[in-house]
């Protein structure tokens, strides 16, 4: 079989979120339905709007070692080298060059790329400038001629929203395509998709794809309550009830290569990517089509590219941020995609970490890899009410056992962007 | 999933460019050719402080004029400015849209500047929310800190592409994407592979940036990566020169018309080049510094040669990367002569930066464009500014005028900051024919 029609498996995973730094324990906090979105303390909430977020609690020098590093990084760089080198660490990549013979390690390395989904960057970087404007009173020829006093001069070196790409790359002398992908809530899949492709391309033979965003933030924070995207609480996805979604952060990743590569080394399968698509619903940056036509049309042409038909999904695992709006066209284009089929059980993890925006795609993939092998389905835990305009949607509403061999996952940013992934058990 | 087997051709049917020296991409052809800088001191604000307070800016641009429904965009940054024009003049030169019909099979791809929050917006944030040295959240809560929505949609990460799919109706594939200097090349090179692999027919796909302002430029001038010319800012951009002292901060947006090969033949169209391939590397060497010898750039050149199926020998002229900076010209010249050894001699080189600066995200998207009208017209544009010659730069510049040659191949190179390399090749038609 070429190249090209191969199967594109995942071999190693990893995430740092809200509900801790591994794929395994944060599942079991998704199953169990207790949430990490809790009153945060970075800042005095007392007179906050929202006093609820979900913040990476895992100490530094736990994600990175190298001190070194943490001064000319970001803190989203940080969640995203950890997550890529947690699922590099799972592939057994390294050790398995490492055993080549020397002549042949370049061509393996040149052969390995890394696809990034990054935030793009963030507004408290920007406040390393504060100190300047604030002494040069508001003049721009004093902040010019002070700039080098009271700056850093890896500022932007630190900031660039590309770190992740290059840093996991330097260390581990992976040289091969690359992309980092600033496309809001779709950069992750977008980077999975771009990967697969890649792959079948044959501009790699084994792609890192990583997603990594640090959205909790006061500035950010206000601005997503201002539009009405954020709620005091924790979010409620598809209820009735739902009035916004709550920032999360972190960071996930998966490595990814053909079936005959992880059978060629005996790796261990975690499982397959069957299909993947990607629309903009041209919107806007902040407009939802009303009828959720770039959510219907993904899932049609992701189960297209994945030769399945809609009764071959057996889970869906929802963008569900929340939001009024999202939700409902949400629902309303997973149905229209559907047609006449059964909607299978539908699950959202946002309840359980936040909204981790760049990141949020990738968390969800590396867990339901996970929920596949274990045959596990959690519930929305905190899902009351169905809401009236999509009362039959299936919500799952309690965690429990399931034969699931496959899973569609929706993920929809700013911009009227929509993909759909659709991922497998690796018997599938 | 869907394979990518026999290699479905793509046409560059469309240009568009805004930049400091045109704000067409007839006008940029032109200043290119001629050799005209871009260079003047910044007239944006004042940037008389600054170690650098030159730069090669976008001049007399009018979004009412330049960007179609400019009431709808009013809230949009200079770039994202820029890109809605530069995308419409591309359309327009394609004479083709997206309709009802076909939306979904028309996709976007851009490389978009980093989220630059500007300085006035900082101020804000200085006289609000800083209190003894320390942020002061509570201060964001007052009345006067807040912001029209408008404004914060301008400040997500994908804004360009959600003006863009909005303004021209593309509703399939759509990506943005951020290699430093290489995302110009880089989102036209992803643009390449979504269309091979089905995802659309036709992709409207390009770069835009902007940070000549007191926040982008601090950046750079932290750095030290600017020329300090500050007496002769026409010339601060020479590219390979012995001289050079870092680069010119340009700004602007330059766009490309891709459409599968038959579809644009069936309908007629203008063909400037056929794009023919896309190499992406990563240097893995350091964060700032460029590999010495080449590396990371010479597998992106060669992948790019391999992906189009052309021989190095079909290479007839490279637009250059070349920023000016003493490390990064060097290390390219290391690449080309890594890549094309004993033909190197008879490969035409010349760097558009050296006329309109370093357009950052939107630098790759323009010159990928200038490399399709060289090879329409068969001219290579200069590389203005060279006197003195380098011997860690021995490659043979387009010097004085314009030369005048049939090109077959032309590659353009874009390699960003963290070393992502990024390498594009367009084909001449007749060449590509044959």
């Amino acid at each position: 079989m070429s190249v090209a029609e191969s199967t594109i498996v995942v071999t190693g995973s990893g995430l740092v979120c809200g509900a801790g730094e591994t794929v395994a324990g944060v599942c079991d906090q998704l199953l169990s339905g207790d949430s990490s979105v809790r009153p945060y303390e970075s800042w005095p909430s007392e007179n906050w709007p929202v006093k609820f977020g979900a913040e990476v609690t895992t100490d530094n020098r736990t994600l990175v070692p190298e001190r070194k590093l943490h001064k000319t990084i970001s803190k989203s760089d940080l969640f995203g080298i950890y997550a890529a080198e947690r699922a590099i660490d799972g592939s057994g990549w390294k050790s398995w060059r490492d055993g080549l013979d020397e002549s042949e390690q370049p061509a393996f390395n040149d052969q390995t790329g890394i696809i990034a989904g990054s935030g793009g960057g963030s507004f408290h970087s920007n406040y390393d400038y504060l100190p300047l404007i604030e002494s040069a009173e508001g003049e721009l020829q004093r902040f010019g001629a002070e700039l080098s006093e009271q700056v850093t001069p890896m500022w932007l070196l630190k900031n660039l929203p590309n770190n992740v790409l290059c840093h996991v790359g330097i260390r581990a002398q992976f040289k091969g395509t690359n992309a980092c992908i600033t496309n809001h809530c779709a950069s992750g899949p977008l980077a999975v998709g771009e990967g697969v492709a890649a792959i079948r391309n044959g501009e790699a033979s084994r792609i890192v794809a990583v997603a990594h965003d640090a959205p909790f933030e006061p500035e950010n924070l206000l601005y997503y309550y201002q539009l009405g995207l954020a709620t005091d609480g924790i979010p409620r996805p598809f209820d009735r009830s739902r009035s916004g979604t709550a920032l999360g952060e972190g960071a996930a990743a998966v490595a990814l290569e053909t079936e005959q590569s992880a059978a060629s080394r005996g790796a261990e399968v975690l499982g397959k990517i069957l299909g993947f698509a990607c629309v903009g619903e041209a919107t806007g940056v902040f407009e939802l089509d009303e009828e959720g036509s770039g959510v219907n049309r993904a899932i049609t042409m992701a189960l297209a590219d994945a030769d399945l038909s809609p009764d071959g999904i057996d889970l869906i695992v929802a963008h569900g941020n929340g939001t009024p709006a999202s939700d409902k066209t949400e629902a309303l284009g997973i149905r229209e995609a559907f047609g006449s089929s059964e909607i299978p059980p539908v699950t959202a993890f946002k309840w359980a970490f936040g909204h981790m925006i760049a990141a949020s795609g990738m968390a969800d993939l590396a867990l339901t890899l996970e929920l596949l092998k274990r045959g596990e389905v959690p519930a929305v835990p905190n899902f009351e009410a169905p809401d009236p305009e999509f009362a039959d949607f299936p919500i799952a509403t309690r965690s429990g056992s399931h034969q699931i061999k496959t899973a569609l996952l929706i993920c929809r940013g700013f911009g009227g962007v929509n993909t759909a992934l659709i991922v497998g058990l690796p018997t599938q | 999933m869907s394979a990518t087997r026999d290699k479905r051709r793509i046409a560059v049917t469309g240009l568009g460019m805004v930049t400091p020296v045109g704000n067409s991409a007839a006008e940029t052809w032109a200043a290119l050719q001629a050799g005209k800088s871009g260079g003047a001191e910044i007239a944006g604000f004042d940037a008389s402080g600054f170690s650098t307070h030159i730069a090669a800016e976008v001049k007399e641009f009018d979004p009412e004029k330049q960007v179609p429904d400019a009431g709808r965009y009013r809230f949009a940054s200079r770039a994202q400015s820029f890109a809605l024009a530069a995308a419409a003049e591309a359309l327009r030169d394609a004479g083709i849209q997206p309709t009802r019909e076909d939306s979904d099979r028309w996709g976007l791809s851009v490389g978009a500047g980093m989220i630059s929050v500007g300085y006035e917006d900082l101020c804000r944030v200085e006289s609000h929310a800083w209190n003894d040295r320390a942020l002061a959240p509570d201060g964001m809560l007052s009345d006067s800190f807040q912001v029209n929505p408008k404004r914060i949609a301008s400040w997500q990460s994908n804004a360009g592409l959600g003006f863009l799919t909005r303004q021209f109706g593309i509703a399939g594939y759509a990506t943005s994407v951020h290699t430093a200097c290489a995302s110009g090349g880089q989102a036209i090179g992803t643009a390449l592979k979504a269309m091979r692999r089905g995802n659309c027919d036709r992709m409207l796909a390009g770069g835009f940036d902007s940070m000549i302002n007191p926040v982008g430029i601090s950046g750079f001038c932290l750095l030290g990566a600017l020329s300090t010319d500050n007496e002769t800012p026409t010339r601060a951009s020479r590219p390979f020169d012995a001289t050079r002292n870092g680069f010119l901060l340009g700004e602007g947006a330059g766009f490309l018309v891709l459409e599968d090969w038959d579809l644009a033949v069936d309908r007629g169209a203008k063909i400037y080049a056929e794009f023919g391939g896309d190499g992406n590397s990563l240097s893995c060497y350091r964060i700032t510094d460029s590999p010495p010898d080449g590396d990371g750039p010479i597998q992106a050149i060669e992948q790019a040669l391999r992906d189009a199926g052309v021989d190095r020998s079909a290479v007839d002229y490279v637009n250059a990367h070349g920023t000016s900076t003493q490390m990064n010209d060097a290390s390219e010249c290391a690449a080309l002569h890594g890549v094309f050894r004993d033909r190197i001699d008879e490969v035409r080189v010349s760097s558009s930066k050296s006329c309109m600066g370093h357009l950052i995200a939107a630098a790759g998207a323009v010159e990928a464009g200038v490399c399709c009208l060289a090879i329409r017209d068969s001219i290579a544009p200069v590389n203005a500014n060279y006197g003195t010659p380098d011997p860690n730069c021995e490659v043979n510049l387009v010097i004085g005028d314009p030369a005048e040659l049939p090109i077959r191949a032309a590659l353009s190179n874009s390699l960003g900051f963290g070393g992502s390399n990024s390498s594009l090749v367009f084909l001449n038609p007749e060449f590509s024919a044959s």
